[in-house]
């Protein structure tokens, strides 16, 4: 039965189904992809010429198998999806997550990767048991320290989290940079997506596709691109 | 005089609601498992959404029939002195209700999507580690919850006419239509897949409008119930025949002058309320107790029999009388 309905998927996905109504994929394929940009560390660095990170490499190794030119478009998140509402691009990253306030503009790719913020203390600190009390330290004016400030801990509010010393409140892929082990405490988890413009389904899963067949390369990027 | 019965089915038509009651269970139990299916694979086609709001909403008739049947037979009390046969028509009422309202909510949904050029991303989804395109699950989830809805309707059908059930009737109507929405759905996702994004909407529009009439439909017999309109048979496809009978029964025997015959419908039984112009006022209780038993063995529907003897039809009461007297 699955592999009936797997060999069924594959051989009807063969013949272009879905299909675009826009066709987007044809366009893009062997073309230029206009790919909108917006900074948020690390999945998208814009400080040096050109722009750089986790989902920037991703998009450039997509392009490179789709033998197309990458045209990067710089913008708040506004400017993007209005863009994207109107199929002036064809994708916008910028370390999106399924719960995006946009998704009723624009079509989001199935989640690639699932992080999580968590509590975690340096590696010569005991466990505790509960971080009921306990002096949490979290960078100021972020989600995280709204997310801590939720929970029972005492915030601690620092401007640069890689020099405070203690328990801290980080995404998980920061552990080993900052040299501290996990609670256990989770304080959110964030689905990462990429944003498409709606309907232009053959395109919407090509890139899926690309996306969820390479967990592997995508963890290494995370392991090298995420830092604090 | 005035007759009640104590009890609301004869034996045989006890069986058949005994049946009724059962089929409904099932239809509930299945409904719930195809709502869920459809759910899982809902996506962003606007054909699936309307297609899974008929299913949640299918599951209003047959709820108010078994919540109906489980209230219905009390005994009539201080508060109730009629009893609560029409427990039926107050299920019946909201059934309708929230069917009109739903079609009109899809239709209005459908319409401004189509309105908006929305076309409706659908992705990949990774059951067993594949990437396949979640378009592929709507259909079979789509053909589940039509097939035995399909069935369950025709066995159900003959069940309501012979227990003169207009829930039931509706609820197995509905079931009967339910693969006209899953093939409008079916079109409208194979049109998402084609890249023909309008279809996915039209195929929407299709179903709300579906919805839309049978919700106008049903409300208009259950508000007609509700207001002792003369009872129809229960396809509303022509008057019941049984007030007719009971007039020429009655003006059958020779003590009486004139009649007229009232009778309304409480869920599925009838209350007759008659009035006689008697001849001569000998021995009148007794006939009238002897037309009452007459006419309660003439149909099992016949629930409460009233016959009141008086000297003149007033037109308030028969609008026939006013005719004749012209």
């Amino acid at each position: 039965m699955k592999t009936v309905a797997v060999a069924l998927a594959l051989t009807l996905a063969a013949c272009g189904i879905p299909r675009d109504p826009e066709g987007t994929f044809e366009r893009v394929d062997g073309g230029v992809m206009r790919v909108g940009v917006t900074d948020a560390h690390p999945w998208v660095d814009l400080g040096a010429e050109e722009p750089d990170g986790i989902e920037v490499r991703l998009v450039e190794q997509l392009a490179e198998e789709l033998d197309a030119e990458i045209e990067w478009v710089e913008g708040s998140e506004q400017e993007l999806f209005g863009a994207l509402t109107g199929r002036d691009l064809d994708l916008v990253i910028g370390g999106l997550t399924a719960e995006t306030p946009w998704s009723a503009e624009a079509a989001v790719t199935h989640p690639y990767l699932t992080t999580a913020t968590l509590v975690a203390v340096p590696e010569d600190m005991d466990l505790p048991e509960d971080i009921a009390g306990l002096e949490v330290g979290v960078e100021a004016n972020t989600e995280i320290a709204g997310q801590l400030r939720k929970t029972d801990a005492q915030v601690v509010e620092v401007d640069d989290i890689e020099s405070y010393d203690g328990p801290v409140a980080i995404d998980n892929f920061l552990t080993d940079d900052l040299d501290v082990t996990d609670t256990g405490v989770r304080l959110s988890e964030s689905d990462h997506v990429f944003g498409l413009p709606m309907g232009e389904n053959q395109w919407m899963t090509t890139v899926e596709r690309f996306l969820l067949e390479r967990p592997g390369e995508i963890k290494e990027l995370l392991d090298e691109l995420g830092t604090p | 005089m005035r007759t009640t019965r104590s009890f609301e089915l004869p034996p045989d038509k006890a069986e058949a609601n005994r049946r009724a009651v059962r089929l409904e269970w099932i239809t509930v139990g299945y409904l719930i498992t195809a709502i869920f299916f459809l759910y899982i694979t809902l996506g962003s086609s606007q054909a699936m959404k309307a297609a899974w709001m008929e299913d949640l909403l299918s599951l209003v008739p047959p709820i108010s029939f078994l919540v109906a049947s489980r209230v219905r037979h009390r005994p009539p009390n201080e508060r109730f002195p009629f009893g609560f046969h029409r427990a039926v028509s107050v299920g019946y009422l909201v059934a309708s209700v929230a069917l009109f309202a739903m079609g009109l909510y899809i239709l209005y949904d459908s319409l401004s999507k189509l309105a908006a050029f929305e076309h409706a991303p659908i992705g990949l989804i990774q059951p067993w580690g594949e990437p396949i395109w979640l378009g592929w699950f709507m259909i079979p989830a789509l053909v589940y919850s039509a097939i035995p809805a399909v069935i369950l309707g025709r066995i159900k059908l003959p069940l309501a006419r012979e227990l003169h059930d207009k829930v039931l009737f509706a609820d197995a109507m509905m079931n009967k239509a339910d693969w006209l929405t899953a093939v409008a759905a079916i079109v409208g996702v194979i049109g998402i897949g084609l890249g023909l994004w309008w279809l996915d909407s039209l195929a929407a529009i299709l179903i709300s409008v579906d919805i839309t009439h049978d919700g106008v439909k049903n409300l208009r017999t259950a508000t007609s119930d509700l207001m002792d309109a003369r009872p129809t048979l229960i396809d509303n496809s022509a008057l019941d025949p049984l007030p007719e009978r009971l007039r020429t029964e009655i003006s059958s025997e020779t003590w009486v002058k004139d009649v007229a015959v009232r009778v309304r419908e409480e869920g599925h039984v009838f209350f007759a309320d008659i009035q006689v112009v008697p001849t001569t006022t000998e021995n009148l209780t007794p006939r009238l107790a002897g037309l009452t038993q007459k006419l309660m063995d003439l149909d099992w529907r016949l629930h409460d029999v009233m016959i009141m003897p008086v000297d003149e039809i007033l037109a308030e009461v028969d609008p026939r009388a006013k005719r004749r007297t012209e």
